[in-house]
Formats: C-alpha cells, structure tokens, sequence
C-alpha cells in the first residue's frame, strides 16, 4: 500500500476509534443547566387510607420454632410428640415369626435455635405429657404434668461451660459432661445448635401398649432471662427427634445352639409439636380493632394497609426513600432481649383477609421489634412505593405480618388510621427534572 | 431540471434524515445558555479559520457560492475534539467526534443551482457532575449530581443560488432548525442503602424556522467581496409533546473579502455579527473575525489562519472570548471528482474563570460523482 494511503487509513481509523467523553465536573449555577435537582421532605398524614387486622393466619403447630420463655407477664412452653416405635421385629428374613423388643435407652435431641446469652444458668426442663397432646392442647391443660413429669433438666449455660473439642470428622464443636452424657454440638456448616440428652428408661419410659408414641414438654427456667426457642417440624431437619436403643432375640429354632441377642436403635422424629402460652395471645376485639391493628402472635394475625397513594409521586416526584411510621398501643410484652421482624409485604390485589400476597416484584421490607419498647417501627417501603409510582395498576396495599409467623408468642399493636397516631408515610423524593428548559 | 438537479434534490430528504445525528464541537460555556453555536464551515473553510466559509460552496454559510457548482457535488465534514476544561482549579479532559456538515449541490439550470444539508445550529452534549450535601430527615446526606445531555439542534438548509451577472452571484435559503436532545439527570446518594438513586430521562425536540440571504461580488478578478444576513425564529422546545420555552434566536449578519493575488495563493478575511442578546439572561451579541490563506496547487492546496470573537453564552456579565488557529491541507484524487482535505485547530475559550482549550483534528471530503 503507499504511504499516503497508509497515512489516510491510519488517519480514518484514528478519527473512527474515538469514544465521547463528555461529563466534566461542573461549577454551579455558572457552569451548569438551567433547572436543578430539587428535593422534597414530606410526612404523608393521610395516605393510610383505610385499615383492618386479622388474625387466624397460622397456628403454634404451625410455627417454626417453640418459643420456650418464663419471664413476668408471659410463660411460653413447647410440647411435642414422636412418631410411634415398634413394638416387635421379625429377625429372620422371609419368617412371619416376631419377637418383642426391649427398650434399653433413649437420647433425645433438641435444635436450639436461640437463646438468650445474658441468661444465667438457663436450663431445659425436659417433661413427659400425655400421648395426645395436640392443637387444642392449653397452657392450663398440660400445667399438671409440668408439675410432676419432670424426665430431665439440663443447663445449657454449663454445657456452653464446658471445654470444647472439634469432631475431626464433621469439624463441629462438641461439648459433652463426660458425668451424664449430655452433648452440645454446634454444626460447623450452618451453625445450628444440637443438644442431646440421653435418658434412661426411668425418664423416658417406652410404653408398648401404644406403639412406642411418646411425648414430651419442655420448660425453661434461669436466674432471670429465661427465653429460648427450639427447633419445629416445619423447619426441615430442625425439629426434635428420639434415638431408641433396644434389643431383641432371635430365637434358634433349627439348632441346639442358645438364642442369639441384637441391639441396635432406631431414630423417630416428632410427629407433632407445638407450643402453649400463658397467657394466650388475646382474641382480636371487635372494639379495639376500630383502633388497633394486630401483628403476630398465635394464631398470627396481619394487618392490611390500604394505601391512598398520592398523584404528584407518580406525576412529578421519583421517590428516594420511604418510610412506613407506626406507632406502638403499648409495649410488646415478652422477654426483654427478644424480638422479631415486622415485615411489609405487597399484596398482589386487595381482597381483604385473603388477598393473595404478591410473590414477585420489590423485596419485602421489615423492622425489627424489641420487646418492651414503644419506640415507633418504621419499614422502608422505597422499593414498594417506586414500583407503585410506576405501576399504575398495582394494589396500592400492603399486609403487615411477623416473619417467620407462629414462631414467637410476641403480638404488637399498633393505632390505625382512625386514631391520632395514626401510620404515616415519611417520603423523601427528587422533584422531576426541569427538562427543556434553560 | 437537469439530471445532477434532481439529484441533489433527491438527496436532500436523506440529508434531513441524517441530520439529528449531527453535532458540533461542543463547550461549557453553552450548557447554561441554549448550547454552543455550530460552524458553518468545511474542513477547507475550517483550516483556515474560517475566513474561506463565505466563498466555500460546501461551507452551508453563504447560499450564493453554490452558484459556481456546475456538477452535482457533495461535501461532508467530521471532525474529533480533545478538550480540556480547566475551571475552578481542576482540570477535566474531554472527547467527542462530530458529523457537523453535510452539504449536497447541483445545477438545476444554466443560472441556477440548488443545495441541500444540514449543518449544526446548536450543539447541546454536555454532561455535568457536581457534588453537594444536604440535610435530610435530620441528618446531612451527600450525593452526586450528573445531568447529561445528548443531542444538537440541526439545521436543515434548502437553498437557491443563481449567477445573475458575471460578477454577480445571489443566493436565498430556508431553514428548517430541528433536533431533539436525550437528556438525563441522576441523583445518587452516598447513602445508597437508604435512599435510592433518582434518574429522570426524557427527550426534548426542538423546532424553528429562518431564512437567509447572500451575494458574492467579484470587484476584480481578483478580489470577491462577500455579503449575507441572517434571522431565525424562535426556537422551541417540546417535551411529550408540550412547549417548555421559546428562545429568541439572533438575526446575524456578515462578509468578507476574498483575494487572489496569483494562481497559487488565495488570502481571505471574514467578520460576522450575531445578535444572541435577546436569547435570555447570560446572552451576549458577539463578533467574530477570521483571516486565513491558501497556498499551492488546486490538487494539493496547503492553509492556515487565525480566527477570534465572543461566544453568545456564559456567566459573569461579559461574552466569553475565543482564539483559535488552524491549518490544514487538502489532496484532490480521480482526476479531481473527489478531494480530502485534512486540518487540525488549536482553540482557546476564556471567561467567567472558565478557561477550555482544544485540539480538533478535521476530516473532509467531497466528491463530486
């Protein structure tokens, strides 16, 4: 190619390849447009425009974790039943013949979930109920056998006590009272505490009569603090569970030689758990939800906002930060280093009770309450009120449920919008951009 | 109509379509006026500051120097700047590449010839970013402003020139003034956790109408004298559809001379007046020189020039200033049916403690099929 041509292609290229680079720092209002970024701060008094509560969304044995609590005011107590353990096996394939099994021990396990760290000698009182415990089961029906059932009692603030030793296996950190037998064990993987307690046939006693169903109750109790939760069955893998060793003989019906012994065990999971309080969490009044709104508790109840949203956030502002304000009855009763989420969620149309709640578009957003406190719960709604400014078809309403639901006895009240404390809306927002204009 | 005629009007639709995406060199000093005035102006023209735009029929200036296009002939400019914004302490480097003219002509008579194109009226691309802090819900909470605009106002020539004597040349346009900007403006927080970044984009069109007029006189053989006058509309600005504002825009005037004082050598001057005062606050009526040569050959000419004047936008009471130099050099190829010209300018812009300094490099050609 000759080098003027050369010259003239490098030349084009060079032209061709340059990218814009147009934004320099700007030196206002001299150097810059015309109109300007405004921003606006504004408190919404009025734009809950209409609420309600309701309750009966999910029951204790519904729950994700037993809250067992004794603190003034509040007794929360789990209860749980296993699944049925055989009473026979046939030893001998392809032979009808069954013999009877012995019961030698048990260990029962226990994911605790939480506890509180600042309680003192904080221990699980391990109590044996009647076999048909169930969803009516009540605080006060069950308080007899809390009284004199008592199998075991184990003080997790001395277990933590203990020196620790890594299973070089699974890396978990194990605590175990070489005395009794009784392990803490902390998962390495998830973190999830594990205590097990192995009892003997004294504490647990193996009723073949009724096909191995057992069940227990557990109470808390410490120097003060004395709150913790416990795993349940609608958390997988997270609920309690029986390990039953036992023997049995195979009988030597050919030879002369002398009977044969096996022991071996078998692991049961729980068949039902759930949770009683004392007292219940109170039955939503008629009266009083002409000015209170409900959250949590059990059964769960929720709370429906109905929000009127105003024209100029959709028209002429671009929301930055919302905050949904609400204002506390009173504190929530409970133990004073609990609490629990409050989440907002978007609700896909409004039906009252039962609208469907929205399974796509913003995250949920949530507060976390403190029991005892009366500091007013604020949620941010920013993602939610953008997505109501740009979608104008959207159910301008949300629900307010505890997360997880049934898995705390803490209820919350908050004043509705027929009150003087009414939920308010805290917006800050960008006014729309003077396009066009110098 | 002659065949090149029709052709040349032919292709002024497709020029008209083109034209949104033409921009000029863009600057600071027009991002709080109505943006920074284009030049009418060729590469040719451009090497040599400016001074040969009255007497270039493909500098979309002066509509009678398309009176002397005898064939259907095209010319296209494009160009990349290299700008630094110095401006309160800090310096900034800029780039862009522009697309600023485009100008097709061709006889439609014996006496007559037509034009069409577009060049850039206004160039409106800037981006701005500013920090700042204010109080909110109590506490101070600081963000990044950026407003960024992307766009020019083009403008789309329809001219007529004819040689009325053999001296004597005039010429008339219409212009149609049309473009549309993207604009965007972002607010982002420090905070972005808890609040959200705010962005607003909308597109803005604009719209007005002018005409022109010009004449070339030729004293002597050598010596041609340059005249023109100039007035524009208001011009709009619409955003969906609903008129924001309407701006003045100038009446302007100018000329020039042009002298040849041998076959290899043609010296030119220019001056214009442009009357953007009643454009709004900041708005400034300027004045604007140029003198330029250009030496050697027809086939492989060699220019320079100087040019000066006021900008029509800027802060502080007074028009800025500008300064520039250029050079340049154009090679013509097939037997003189097309020509590349090249040149490069060195720009200065002072004012309101704003100082901006430019490296344009320039890419013309024009064929004439």
């Amino acid at each position: 190619m000759p080098r003027g041509r050369r010259a003239r292609l490098v030349l084009l290229l060079a032209l061709g390849a340059c990218t814009e680079r147009m934004t320099a720092p700007g030196q206002c209002p001299a150097f810059c447009p015309g109109g300007q970024l405004q921003m606006g701060d504004t408190v919404l008094t009025d734009v809950i425009a209409r609420d309600s509560a309701y309750a009966g969304y999910r029951q204790a044995h519904e729950g994700q974790a037993l809250p067992v609590v004794d603190v003034p005011g509040i007794r929360s107590r789990a209860i749980f039943r296993m699944l049925p353990l055989f009473d026979s096996v046939a030893p001998i394939d392809g032979d009808t013949l069954k013999v009877p099994i012995a019961v030698d021990s048990a260990a029962l396990t226990l994911f605790l979930l939480h506890r509180d760290t600042n309680a003192s000698n904080l221990a699980l009182n391990i109590y044996r109920l009647p076999r048909d415990i169930d969803s009516t089961s009540t605080f006060a029906q069950l308080s007899p056998w809390f009284a004199d059932s008592l199998a075991d009692s184990v003080n997790v603030s001395a277990l933590y006590a203990l020196p620790a030793a890594y299973d070089s296996l699974t890396q978990d950190t194990v605590r175990t009272d070489s005395t009794t037998g009784r392990q803490i064990r902390i998962n390495a993987l998830n973190g999830t505490t594990v205590i097990v307690l192995p009892l003997d046939t004294t504490q647990v006693r193996f009723p073949e009569a009724d096909s191995g169903k057992v069940a227990f109750g557990v109470h808390v109790s410490a120097d003060s603090l004395a709150s913790a939760a416990l795993g349940a069955d609608e958390y997988p893998e997270r609920d309690a569970r029986i390990r039953w060793y036992y023997h049995y003989t195979i009988p030597d019906t050919v030879t002369a030689t002398p009977d044969s012994v096996v022991y071996t065990s078998q692991v049961r999971e729980s068949a039902f758990d759930s949770f009683v309080l004392d007292p219940p969490t109170p039955p939503l009044d008629p009266a009083a939800l002409d000015t209170t709104l409900a959250v949590g508790g059990v059964p769960a109840a929720r709370s429906l906002l109905r929000v009127a949203f105003p024209s100029f956030l959709r028209d002429t502002a671009d929301v930055v930060r919302a905050t949904l304000l609400l204002v506390p009855v009173e504190a929530v009763a409970g133990a004073p280093g609990d609490s629990f989420s409050v989440v907002a969620h978007a609700v896909m149309a409004d039906l009252g009770a039962k609208s469907p709640l929205a399974t796509s578009g913003p995250p949920t957003s949530s507060a976390r309450v403190h029991l005892g406190s009366t500091d007013t719960v604020r949620i941010e709604l920013t993602d939610l009120v953008r997505a109501w400014a740009f979608d104008t078809t959207a159910a301008t309403a949300l629900f307010l449920r505890q997360v997880p639901e049934a898995a705390t006895y803490a209820q919350i009240r908050f004043y509705s919008s027929r009150t003087a404390f009414r939920p308010t809306l805290h917006v800050t927002y960008v006014r729309r951009f003077p396009f066009g204009r110098r | 109509m002659s065949r090149s005629a029709f052709a040349a009007l032919a292709l002024v639709p497709l020029a008209a379509l083109a034209a949104p995406a033409a921009r000029a060199q863009d600057s600071q000093f027009g991002i709080s006026g109505l943006g920074t005035p284009g030049r009418w102006e060729s590469v040719r023209a451009r090497a040599t500051g400016g001074a040969f735009a009255p007497f270039d029929a493909f500098s979309p200036l002066l509509e009678a120097a398309i009176a002397d296009v005898r064939r259907l002939s095209a010319g296209v400019t494009g160009g990349t700047s290299w700008r630094s914004v110095e401006i309160g302490g800090t310096e900034t480097s800029l780039r862009g590449s522009r697309f600023p003219t485009l100008v097709i002509a061709g006889p439609l008579s014996r006496r007559v010839t037509v034009a069409g194109g577009f060049a850039t009226y206004l160039d409106k691309s800037f981006g701005v970013v500013t920090r700042s802090t204010d109080s909110l819900r109590g506490a101070p909470e600081a963000f990044t402003d950026e407003i960024t605009s992307d766009g020019a106002v083009a403008d789309l020539r329809l001219a007529v020139a004819a040689r009325v004597h053999s001296r004597l040349a005039l010429g008339v346009a219409l212009h149609r003034l049309t473009g549309s900007t993207r604009v965007t403006a972002v607010r982002r927080f420090d905070d972005s956790a808890s609040y959200r970044t705010s962005t607003a984009r909308d597109d803005v069109a604009y719209g007005g109408f002018g005409g022109s007029a010009s004449a070339l006189l030729d004293l002597t053989p050598a010596v041609r004298l340059a005249g023109w006058v100039r007035s524009d509309t208001r011009l709009a600005a619409d955003v969906r559809g609903r008129t924001t504002a309407e701006d003045d825009l100038p009446f302007a005037a100018g000329g020039g001379v042009g002298w040849r004082p041998g076959t290899k050598a043609v010296i030119a001057a220019a001056v214009a007046w442009r009357f953007w005062a009643g454009a709004g606050p900041d708005s400034y009526d300027t004045f604007t020189w140029s003198v330029g040569a250009e030496l050697g050959s027809g086939t492989a000419p060699v220019r320079f020039g100087v040019r000066g004047g006021d900008l029509p936008f800027g802060p502080g009471g007074a028009a800025p200033t500008e300064f520039a130099v250029a050079a340049g050099v154009g090679r013509q190829f097939s037997s003189g049916r097309g020509r590349l010209d090249v040149g490069v300018e060195r720009l200065e812009r002072k004012g309101a403690g704003l100082t901006e300094r430019v490296w344009t490099v320039l890419l013309g050609l024009t064929v004439r099929p």
